[in-house]
């Protein structure tokens, strides 16, 4: 028999080693199923203040109520105007907003009002929810703004 | 002649691995595990964004509505804030009785920290935050937040 015509014993199969990439797959897949906040109705986003030097704190709240009040034409906040919502509930005036708080605070008397509002909305829309607030007799009111510092202008 | 159990099984192995034929092996099809993955992989890659954490500053609204009951005790310090263009970019912040005018939010707290070393103020020493209606949210909070940097423990929203 020739050299030529011999088969090896042993032909080494080829293929990929598929392990190293499941693994570094599975690892990922481990990181953004940890790190994924699913985003909640009754936070509505938005463009939320950003303190210099942010003394804003992460607690977690109970009895509360979330006030939005966001722009209706973000792409042209000047000319905007605002709504509301009460949690995920949209509001179409200051009226309907104080009778969705004046149930809450019949339904809870430690009732606090977190009160998140687009950056870019002017003060005059948001000072007519806080008078809302304080007729409905709250004691307490939270402003939502970022965290920490270093976020860019 | 009568057969063990054991060269029994062993006859129906060896027939099981000429039926397979010689060379084949076991394997586990990986590639519907591999294809869910990547799908996996794919949605959270696509759906994550992340986001700057926010946090609250918490504010004591009074029980009467907001209408005083009485006079301030002390005099307050007032802080007027402005906005200079119909952007909202630019503010100014100017406090009542102080020819001091803190460019910043950052001055403005530095302000408020001094003006409690001043006799008859201290930390307790109110401040009146009043925006004008046109100001933008952002300069009302950051303007709040820097009274509470200032560690200023009586701060109230007035309205002009």
């Amino acid at each position: 028999m020739s050299m030529a015509t011999r088969q090896p014993r042993f032909r080494p199969a080829a293929g990929f080693n598929m392990t190293p990439m499941i693994d570094v797959v599975f690892l990922l897949i481990c990181f953004f199923m940890l790190v994924s906040q699913f985003a909640s109705a009754e936070h509505m986003a938005m463009d939320l203040p950003r303190p210099d030097n942010s003394q804003a704190v992460k607690v977690k709240l109970t009895d509360r109520v979330i006030v939005n009040c966001v722009l209706t034409t973000p792409a042209s906040p000047a000319t905007s105007g605002v709504y509301y919502s009460v949690g995920p509930l949209r509001v179409d005036s200051l009226e309907a907003l104080s009778a969705r708080l004046a149930a809450a605070k019949a339904a809870t008397a430690r009732l606090q009002v977190v009160l998140r509002a687009d950056r870019r909305v002017p003060y005059r829309f948001v000072r007519g929810v806080m008078d809302v607030i304080a007729e409905n007799r709250v004691e307490l009111m939270h402003l939502v703004a970022h965290v920490g510092e270093g976020v860019p202008r | 002649m009568t057969r063990s159990p054991n060269s029994s099984g062993s006859a129906a192995a060896a027939r099981r691995r000429a039926r397979r034929g010689p060379g084949s092996r076991m394997v586990l099809n990986l590639a519907p595990m591999i294809d869910v993955t990547f799908l996996l992989l794919i949605f959270f890659l696509v759906t994550t964004t992340f986001k700057p954490a926010e946090g609250i500053l918490t504010s004591r609204l009074p029980k009467d509505a907001g209408v005083p009951s009485a006079a301030l005790p002390i005099s307050p310090v007032v802080v007027r804030v402005s906005q200079l263009d119909p952007a909202g970019q630019e503010y100014r912040i100017n406090i009542d009785n102080y020819t001091r005018r803190p460019a910043t939010f950052d001055e403005l707290a530095g302000f408020l920290l001094d003006i409690q070393t001043n006799p008859g103020f201290d930390a307790r020493t109110p401040v009146v935050i009043l925006p004008a209606t046109d100001v933008r949210w952002d300069h009302v909070v950051n303007c709040w937040n820097a009274a509470v940097r200032a560690r200023c423990e009586n701060i109230v929203f007035a309205s002009q």
